[in-house]
């Protein structure tokens, strides 16, 4: 038996400092994807920031900063390096929200989101500071004010008109997508208004290569920047259009059933072909859309809380999720009907066994979250005995699939821990149960050998902010801790 | 390994900065000696200058522009009729400048501009301001001692660079 309620002892806390990680467990299953990981997060850290300063160079080449001879040059040079790094950047935030493979393996969907957010402000000010810096360097140079440029910009120079629209969109854009503002309105505000960003980059696309020099017909500059803008709106169009058309079609998936697994959260089955092609993503999630009325313009984040079933003979087979009732978007979900038609996208997301690194493997889970690892737990290679699961819940009920997750540890030899009850009142960073804290368990307690361990976190997102502090003051190094966020 | 790639980051964008910037000065550099031999050299080629296809090795390149343009037709040796000179074409940074001036009675009653700055729509904008004031400068200056426009300084010094040309084709 190697499922078990409590630890056997607390476990003995170890005098002095423990901030440093163990340097072994290196080798092993997953050392060589895990160091490739980092070759290509290293790598694409390189190239992001080598845009931008081949951006610049563009100009410089173009012996830009030679002619720098008055003021009003100086403005003007300054105006178009900032709108080449403010344009770069945004090609950048396009691709980080493209859902590129290669991107989503090496980051994972959440940070890749986290870095597209990060740019977004600095991105707004350097195409503010372009209008700014060039209407005042314009404006120098001819003797007028920068409003009075601006104006003439915009009535006699073709295609000027257009980059005032775009600085207008990118400034809403990025206004309604600060979390205070953002909090303010629904979703759908929020989207529709980041769905002007594509706007916001057509128009500003045309003076680029009409009015500035630098991009004029027959430089090498202009092959380039054709070249970035092109291959980025291709990248768009492919993994965000064409693949999810492609998978849709592919799968077929419907609805072939709803069932109730605790008050306000169910298991919904789908039927679909070629589902083995999405085996082995467990904890990823995919996008789905339930294509009823009312329903199919609002895509749903779920992971999948059970890997797909062998096919059937005609090649059908069943994969299933498990949604919790936590607002208006997934009330709607409970009453699916059998039947109805799904899209879906994906998998996205590092939550799975592609974010490996060492040969033991943590799950700790919380409420609805305890799902993705449910599917996790099924798929990802451990050896029995090196694999232990938490689940927390304030009640056994609130332990979903609580029992499928027993058999599958009972299976693999994975140690497993149910932390029920009310959570600590007097401190807000506890993410264990009160009589957990009481008689003196914490992490390591459960898990002694964490430190070496894979740790996958996933819960709400206050409770799993405590879990990776426990776990990091656990020893557990940044790279070994996998969670994913889904407030964004 | 954060430092790994912050670190290779920091070198290719360091890198591709100076090979930028290399590239820049190395481009300023062709510039400038083509602006400054241009007077030298036979710029004609372009359908505008087709009349100053006689510019020798001399460092004058402005040529009478005999026959080309039909005021000067029937006029070339007459000292009281006018003739039309052509200055040399001078390169810039936002396009080539060439002049042609109009000598009567041994004073300049015309500047008409060939070709002006038009790179891009600015610098058309720039050309199409400076370029009156320039004239009326030259007429009442009758020399190219005159100020350059503020705003348009490469247009005006490139305007002003032909129109001497052009001047000492005309042996004024």
């Amino acid at each position: 038996m190697t499922t078990q309620l409590r630890p056997a002892a607390p476990a003995q806390k170890p005098s002095g400092h423990r901030g440093l990680g163990p340097v072994h467990g290196r080798s092993g299953l997953f050392h060589d994807q895990h160091r490739r990981r980092l070759l290509r997060m290293d790598a694409l850290t390189a190239i992001a920031w080598s845009s931008v300063a081949a951006a610049v160079a563009l100009w410089l080449a173009d012996g830009g900063a030679t002619v720098i001879s008055s003021p009003a040059a100086a403005f003007t040079a300054l105006g178009i390096v900032a709108g080449l790094a403010g344009m770069d950047l945004v090609l950048l935030m396009l691709l980080l929200a493209a859902r590129i493979p290669l991107i989503d393996r090496t980051f994972g969907h959440d940070r890749a989101l986290e870095f597209h957010r990060k740019l977004g402000k600095p991105s707004l000010y350097l195409l503010l500071a372009h209008g700014l810096l060039i209407a005042a360097g314009y404006g120098m140079a001819e003797g007028l004010d920068p409003v009075s440029e601006s104006i003439a910009l915009w009535v006699l120079v073709p295609d000027m008109w257009l980059a005032f629209v775009s600085l207008a969109l990118f400034i809403a854009v990025v206004v309604t997508s600060l979390v205070a503002v953002r909090r303010r309105f629904p979703y759908e505000f929020w989207y529709a208004v980041h769905l002007l960003t594509y706007a916001a980059v057509g128009t500003s696309l045309p003076h680029q290569f009409s009015v500035g020099g630098l991009f004029a017909e027959g430089t090498w500059q202009r092959v380039y920047w054709l070249a970035i803008c092109i291959a980025t709106v291709a990248a768009l169009l492919y993994f965000r259009v064409a693949q999810p058309v492609v998978a849709t079609s592919r799968h077929q998936l419907t609805v072939s059933r709803v069932t109730r697994v605790a008050p306000g959260v169910v298991n919904i089955e789908m039927t679909g072909y070629q589902l083995d092609r999405l085996s082995g993503n467990g904890g990823r999630f995919f996008i789905w859309r339930f294509l009823s009325p009312g329903l199919w313009w609002h895509p749903h984040p779920f992971s999948l809380s059970a890997e797909p079933l062998a096919p059937g003979p005609r090649g059908e087979s069943k994969l299933r999720i498990t949604v919790r009732n936590l607002g208006r978007g997934s009330a709607q979900l409970m009453r699916l009907r059998p039947g109805t038609r799904v899209a879906v996208e994906g998998p996205y997301g590092m939550f799975g066994t592609a974010a490996r690194t060492r040969d033991k493997v943590v799950m700790i889970g919380a409420g609805i979250g305890i799902t993705p690892l449910r599917a996790l737990l099924e798929s990802t290679p451990f050896a029995p005995g090196s694999a232990t699961v938490l689940l927390r819940g304030h009640t056994e009920q609130e332990l979903y699939l609580g029992s499928e997750i027993l058999e599958l540890c009972e299976n693999r030899g994975a140690r497993l821990f149910h932390l029920t009850g009310p959570r600590v009142p007097w401190d807000a960073n506890g993410w264990l149960p009160e009589d957990a804290v009481r008689a003196g368990y914490d992490l390591e307690s459960y898990a002694p050998d964490i430190a070496e361990a894979d740790v996958y976190i996933c819960g709400p997102a206050a409770w799993a902010r405590n879990v990776v502090v426990a776990a990091h003051a656990a020893g557990v190094g940044q790279e070994q801790i996998h969670h994913e966020r889904f407030d964004w | 390994m954060k430092a790994r790639g912050a670190v290779s980051a920091a070198l290719a964008s360091a890198g591709i900065l100076l090979a930028g910037w290399q590239a820049g000065v190395q481009i300023a550099e062709i510039r400038g000696s083509a602006a400054s031999t241009s007077a030298g050299t036979d710029t004609g080629g372009t359908g505008a200058t087709g009349a100053s296809g006689s510019s020798d090795s001399s460092s004058q390149a402005g040529a009478p522009a005999s026959g080309a343009s039909g005021a000067a037709g029937s006029a070339g040796a007459a000292a009281a009729a006018a003739a039309t000179y052509d200055g040399a074409m001078v390169p810039t940074r936002f396009g080539s400048v060439q002049v042609q001036i109009t000598v009567k009675a041994g004073a300049i009653t015309d500047v008409t501009a060939l070709q002006l700055t038009d790179d891009d729509r600015k610098s058309i904008q720039i050309s199409n301001r400076a370029a009156p004031l320039l004239r009326s400068e030259v007429l009442a200056a009758q020399s190219a001692d005159v100020k350059s426009i503020s705003g348009a300084t490469v247009t005006s010094n490139a305007y002003l660079t032909s129109l001497q040309a052009a001047i000492d084709a005309a042996n004024l």
